[in-house]
């Protein structure tokens, strides 16, 4: 087969298609070009090119007002050139598909046909590839977007990871979410464990009053993609928005928050649906805001645990630092003490005064309250009792100052039990003040145990109160056991209390032991009572025995 | 945080800067569209777009950018973005906005990426 010889075309028209390839080969938006060279080879006096964009057809080269009126195009279009009042009306096809039209105002009259459709191919080829073109380019732009959501949800997890602050991650939540589902608006609602509103975080105006927020019944891991908000639906009441998507951020058993959005935009200013795309991206928001907040609500409990395990080490240390370190030895008297500190450090204390002419003085307090502020007190009460031991001229009159003090430096209702003794171990006479303390025991050598009652109201409680000073007389072989109600309210597993009778027991029982060995039966006793039970309160015991006089 | 986006610009030579406030969306690009074709249309050779008090962009304000971008190009101009937050940063990277358009951190830096003004 030969191959036709070439056709030596007209110059004329030489000159024109090398004048319209110029135009076509310039700058410039392709629809704009093919519009010019449509003109120079028409003469027509105007040219408006009309494109295809998804199912309508728009006006090239302009942006909104581009949109093309009812009517303003023949339905249905025929597929070659036509003559409509006036104009003529060209449409470009390719590949057997109408991919935009030419619209030619005022053409000379003559233009011969073959040289119209030579054009409608030539255009249509060029509007069908300029057309494909955008295709590819809006497919590659939703092809970005998707990756966007993907990268976003990659990012937001590593950015909540280590985002402990709930302002900050409210805001990321709801940005995020508004962006990726092209919404007009937002709102981002926390609550607290007991429902009331935590946090609120909106765009463009609350979606919802935050008290209204609490009255939702979103299902937990559930959507509701409403496409009429502004009708009260499944509990929420949306102000101010068209249509919305709302999703609940929860874990198991428990609503955290709610996460809306509304008013999805489009490009042309209409408000779109939301699609399932959207609320699965919104619930996967929703589910890393879950966890995220969870872990920060863990870290602050982790941060109070280790607060408050540092308070009870301070306290403990208060306290080891206030307790004597060795027992005084006095001449015909025989001492023991001990103090058993519980993991909530209460505020016992007990302490022993060598005095003058051979006495000994010795006290045992039980402070209100735990923690450091127990240990606090008990550290005032220690410099107060020191300040004052030598300047009181009874123990009615010490007690009275050291109420004075605490009623002046502590804080309110602070106060606490103690029971003061002093003793002369010559005589045996034993004169003490016991201010709203527990009965102390008093074995007398025989193994008869009599209660020594509170003689006042604990210290610290009323102002102006008044301790009244009692004496009695130890015997030789006598022994005195004061102690704090950590030893008589041990429980055990059934939450029974060691209790009085018990002690009792334990020192009738114990024949002549050494108010050391007596000390020790009774702490045995008392753990061997309570078990493996914790326990919530210091457990101290104080053993003073009068010596019998060596024969 | 408004849902209403401003735009303020001014022209320092042949380049102009343009100041958004809030939401980039379909109005809010419009209006950096409005304001930026103003500024083409009266000579400008390149745009620099502070976003330091914007916080959020989605893809209809991206795509608007990106008609701006391309009418830059066509008119052989510059635009380059500034003050962005690490997420629109990373946002208009992925869209493919930075593939033309230039990102700067400051807008000292950028005034000075894109040539300094004529006056």
């Amino acid at each position: 087969m030969t191959s036709p010889a070439p056709i030596s075309p007209p110059s004329r028209i030489e000159e024109l298609w090398k004048r319209i390839g110029g135009i076509l080969e310039g700058e410039g938006p392709l629809p704009g070009r093919i519009a010019e060279a449509a003109l120079v080879a028409t003469g027509a006096r105007d040219a408006t090119i009309y494109l295809r964009e998804r199912d309508a057809w728009v006006r090239a080269g302009e942006r909104l007002a581009g949109r093309v009126e009812p009517g303003e195009i023949p339905e249905p279009l025929p597929e070659g050139a036509f003559v409509r009042e006036g104009d003529l009306w060209v449409p470009l096809a390719a590949e057997g598909e109408i991919h935009g039209i030419l619209r030619l105002l005022d053409v000379p009259s003559g233009e011969p046909p073959e040289q119209t459709a030579l054009l409608a191919f030539l255009f249509g080829s060029l509007v069908g590839a300029h057309r494909l073109a955008r295709l590819v380019r809006d497919a590659e732009f939703e092809l970005k977007a998707r990756l966007l959501e993907l990268e976003s949800l990659y990012d937001l997890g590593l950015s909540l990871a280590g985002q402990l602050d709930l302002s900050s991650l409210a805001d990321e939540v709801l940005f995020r979410s508004i962006s990726l589902t092209d919404a007009g608006k937002g709102t981002l609602v926390l609550f607290e464990a007991s429902g009331a509103v935590q946090l609120s975080r909106s765009v463009g105006g609350d979606l919802l009053a935050a008290r209204d927020a609490i009255g939702w019944t979103i299902p937990e891991g559930g959507a509701i993609n409403n496409a009429a908000a502004s009708v009260p639906t499944a509990g929420m009441k949306l102000a101010t928005c068209q249509k919305c998507l709302a999703v609940a951020i929860s874990v198991p058993g428990r609503i955290l928050g709610i996460l809306a959005v509304a008013d999805k935009e489009s490009r042309d200013g209409r408000v779109l649906d939301f699609t399932a795309t959207d609320a699965r991206l919104l619930s996967l928001f929703a589910n890393q805001a879950a966890a995220a907040i969870e872990t920060a609500r863990l870290h602050r409990e982790a941060i109070e645990k280790e607060r408050i395990e540092r308070e009870l080490e301070l306290a403990a240390a208060i306290q080891r630092q206030i307790l004597p370190r060795d027992l005084p030895r006095v001449e015909g008297l025989e001492v023991a003490a001990r103090n058993i500190p519980t993991r909530h450090v209460g505020g016992d204390y007990f302490d022993f005064f060598p005095l003058s002419g051979g006495r000994l003085g010795f006290l045992v307090a039980d402070v209100s309250g735990k923690g450091v502020p127990a240990a606090l007190l008990v550290s005032t009460v220690h410099a107060a009792v020191h300040l004052q031991i030598d300047e009181a001229k009874t123990i009615a009159d010490l007690v009275a100052r050291i109420d004075r003090h605490l009623q002046r430096y502590a804080a309110t209702r602070k106060f606490l039990t103690a029971f003061f003794g002093v003793v002369e171990p010559d005589t045996g006479r034993l004169r003490y003040v016991s201010a709203g303390h527990n009965p102390a025991l008093l074995r007398r050598a025989s193994g008869a145990i009599e209660q020594v009652k509170a003689t006042g109201l604990p210290i610290g409680m009323f102002p102006n109160a008044t301790w009244r000073e009692e004496t009695l007389t130890m015997g030789e072989g006598d022994l005195l056991c004061v102690y704090t109600d950590g030893v008589t309210e041990a429980l055990d597993a059934s939450e029974e209390e060691f209790g009085l009778e018990r002690l009792q027991r334990v020192l009738s029982g114990s024949g002549d032991a050494s108010p050391a060995e007596l000390c020790r039966r009774v702490f045995e006793q008392v753990e061997e009572f309570a078990a493996d039970v914790p326990q919530y309160d210091d457990q101290t015991l104080l053993l003073v025995r009068r010596r019998r006089a060596s024969r | 945080v408004s849902e209403t986006c401003k735009v303020s610009s001014e022209r320092r030579g042949d380049v102009a800067i343009l100041w958004t406030d809030g939401y980039i969306n379909n109005q809010g690009g419009e209006e950096i569209a409005r304001e930026a074709y103003a500024h083409l249309g009266q000579g400008a050779r390149a745009l620099v777009l502070n976003l330091e008090k914007t916080r959020i962009v989605n893809s209809i304000g991206i795509s608007i950018l990106i008609e701006v971008l391309e009418k830059v190009m066509d008119r052989k101009g510059v635009l380059a973005f500034c003050g962005l937050t690490p997420t629109i940063d990373k946002t208009f990277r992925i869209m493919g906005l930075a593939q033309y358009a230039q990102i700067y951190p400051s807008q000292d830096e950028a005034l000075r990426g894109v040539g300094r003004p004529t006056a």
